[in-house]
């Protein structure tokens, strides 16, 4: 019903375009609604002049998430002076407005309207909550948006731009790489701590998916994201005897998990989605205990051998020399470069609009970026663009605290598995 | 059997710090009948200047300037604010404790910043393993001098001069007054026992044994789940404040495992409910009587 009515919505906004682009043809010059002819004669509307486009961010440079935070943001900057340096898109230069919400719906309830008549989308909006927040804004100033949160329950809006693939999917990957490595069976019991929500919430379809695939028990365990003592919840699962621990929680939650796991004597593998890992960890009481991590995550880590990846972060080590080595770095280049192929294909159909680059993202079937992330496809409306994960362990002389030990790859389990919104 | 041993375990060494806390409570009210809800700021004051002084003075050095600043600030609130305002009313003091506590609690929280602090550095993550139970040494350790400090609170407010004074005083103000007992003097003594307890209950409580957080905002919170021991215990019993330490961190470990995770947070405000419609002044709390 929702996705009949956007459906609605979009054939209006394309209907009052079509209509706009018949009376600018007729000689009209004036600024309208549905775009202006710039540059080149592409059409235009919010942030892009005939010399710049203007992205936007919505990051946290100062909240719980700010070391993430800071990566995504230079990742991002990373990737608009490659493109700057290579000439621009369309013959612009791309220029990134930044605000920090903190990792605050509040605030970025209250930054957004200052930066949304700026901007004609925004290459990096962190955190689920923001995302919630802000999701009628986006839908009614017909944004795109790359979200740096992974949960396919948002998918239903045609103007999130997932990068990668979703907290479901990695942890389908995560325990089908588990089982493979022979750390998990059959006919197990596992446990899988989460936080109420979205986030949480995504996590544990992954987990109930692949339970129902392979004859598990699951011992679920629901948490707030201020629950930071877990050891109670573990002391239970060691009770029931899990063989696997899952975890879609805060970093945070992931040390108090991981020194129960080692404290209480259960030491099993311990699986967790993209956030759960901050290399800040590795510094704090519970460092020993994080080597059982496993993260499953769809962007390359930062100590990755891919080339690509090798390329990103010694450019970053160079031009931000005492900033945190996490893999928000590789992502926020990912955003950019999935932006980028966007940004051609609008330039190509002549329609730089903010419409314009909802309909070029659609046309998009692969989007390569090196191994960055997995090929991506944004051809299927409400599926994820990718199934493929990257595995990385944690290993504190490792640079960003993970060691890849398993490549880019699709479990079957994951391959089958249809997303909420999915038209299978 | 396994899974409620460790969860015992678990109960009691968070009781213990419980009860640290509960009897900071307690020994103000007892002294001036005031509920001191500036307690978590204490807390957060004592932790921060650990934090702050750990590297420079070495972690013993700074724990103990931790507990004596616990201790002044402590003082300092009485002195400085409470004591002008004796003829207040009792609830509007305790309203007043509630701004301290606000004001005290955003500063620190704003220095400290985005770096939750860990501040248990000689004890934290270093679990003793006795067969299939663990025993973590945070708790271990806050059972140990928790023992310690309460046993010689008691003997102290038991046998000392100073502890005969303030029960004097608790009993009955005018009365102790008249019998040349100083109630300045037990009223100030009283309000820095206190803070040097929070000062102490802070070591252990931002630790990843017994909290998995650093210093914060949730520091702050722990130490608001003390208020329901002390309420339960009887706000003007110190035996009471131990019991109900106990039983808190009993009530919290267990429910979290037996019932849910998320009804243990209520848990404990339930038990505090029952014992209260069962025993209005709490299970060690003096009846109020009142001739009609």
């Amino acid at each position: 019903m929702i996705a009949a009515r956007r459906a609605g919505r979009s054939a209006l906004i394309a209907g009052a375009l079509t209509s706009t682009l018949v009376l600018a043809a007729c000689g009209s010059t004036a600024d309208t609604a549905g775009g202006t002819a710039g540059a080149g004669g592409v059409i235009t509307d919010v942030g892009v002049t005939d010399t710049t486009i203007t992205l936007g961010i919505m990051g946290d440079t100062s909240g719980v998430f700010k070391n993430l935070g800071a990566g995504l943001n230079a990742g991002n900057q990373l990737w608009a002076d490659d493109v700057n340096a290579a000439g621009g898109i369309c013959g612009r230069q791309i220029e990134i407005e930044v605000v920090d919400h903190g990792y605050k719906a509040d605030v970025a309830k209250t930054l957004y309207p200052q930066l949304e008549p700026n901007v004609l989308g925004m290459v990096q909006l962190l955190g689920s909550p923001v995302l919630a927040a802000l999701e009628p804004n986006l839908i009614e100033d017909n944004m795109l948006a790359a979200p740096a949160s992974w949960s396919s329950e948002v998918l239903d809006n045609p103007g999130i731009m997932m990068i990668g693939t979703t907290y479901d999917l990695e942890i389908i990957n995560g325990l089908a790489y588990l089982q493979q490595q022979g750390l998990l069976a059959d006919g197990d019991t596992i446990g899988h701590i989460y936080i109420d929500g979205e986030y949480g919430g995504n996590g544990l379809k992954g987990s109930q998916y692949y339970a129902q695939q392979h004859g598990l028990t699951i011992n679920e365990a629901k948490v707030t994201s201020t629950d930071n003592d877990l050891t109670g919840i573990v002391t239970g699962m060691r009770g029931a005897g899990v063989k696997v621990i899952v975890l879609t929680t805060t970093p945070g939650q992931t040390a108090s998990a991981l020194a129960a796991n080692q404290a209480l004597g259960l030491n099993v593998p311990v699986l967790g989605n993209n956030p759960t890992f901050d290399p800040a960890l590795l510094e704090t009481p519970a460092a020993g205990a994080l080597g059982n991590l496993y993260v499953s995550a769809s962007n390359a880590p930062f100590s990755s051998p891919n080339p690509k990846a090798v390329e990103v972060t010694t450019r970053y080590k160079e031009a931000y020399p005492d900033s945190p080595l996490n893999a928000g770095v590789t992502t926020g280049y990912t955003e950019g470069v999935v932006w980028q192929n966007v940004l051609e294909a609008a330039c190509e159909a002549g329609d730089l609009s903010r419409a314009g680059v909802k309909t070029a993202l659609t046309t998009l079937t692969e989007v390569d970026s090196e191994g960055l992330v997995d090929v991506l496809d944004y051809s299927s409306p409400g599926a994820p663009p990718t199934r493929g994960v990257y595995i990385a362990q944690v290993d504190a002389t490792a640079e960003g605290g993970l060691r890849e030990v398993a490549p880019l790859f699709t479990s079957p389990e994951g391959e089958s598995y249809v997303a909420p919104f999915q038209e299978s | 059997m396994n899974t409620f041993l460790q969860l015992l375990v678990n109960g009691l060494g968070k009781g213990a710090v419980y009860a640290l806390l509960a009897l900071g409570f307690v020994i103000i009210f007892k002294a001036t009948e005031v509920v001191n809800f500036a307690h978590g700021s204490l807390v957060l004051i004592g932790g921060y200047l650990v934090y702050e002084l750990k590297d420079a003075l070495g972690w013993a050095g700074a724990a103990v300037v931790g507990i004596v600043a616990a201790a002044l600030s402590a003082l300092a609130i009485e002195r400085l604010l409470l004591r002008n305002a004796t003829s207040a009313d009792h609830n509007s003091l305790a309203l007043l404790t509630i701004g301290i506590d606000v004001i005290i609690t955003e500063e620190v929280v704003r220095r400290v910043g985005a770096d939750i602090p860990f501040i248990g550095d000689p004890y934290d993550s270093q679990p003793i393993r006795i067969g299939d139970l663990t025993i973590f040494r945070t708790q271990a350790i806050a059972l140990v001098v928790g023992a310690v400090l309460i046993t010689a609170f008691l003997l102290a407010f038991r046998y000392s001069n100073w502890g005969v004074a303030m029960r004097a005083q608790a009993e009955n103000r005018e009365a102790a007054a008249l019998m040349g007992i100083r109630s300045s003097r037990v009223t100030a003594t009283a309000w820095l026992v206190a803070g040097a307890l929070a000062g102490v209950a802070v070591l252990f409580m931002a630790t990843q044994d017994f909290s998995g957080a650093g210093l914060g905002r949730g520091t702050h919170a722990i130490a608001l789940i003390a208020f329901p021991a002390a309420i339960l215990g009887g706000l003007d019993s110190t035996e009471g404040a131990v019991v109900g330490g106990l039983v808190v961190g009993l009530t919290e470990a267990l429910s979290a495992q037996y019932i849910s995770f998320e009804f243990s947070k209520s848990a404990v405000f339930l038990v505090m409910l029952v014992v209260l419609v069962i025993r209005p002044s709490g299970l060690f709390g003096t009846k109020e009587l009142s001739r009609v």
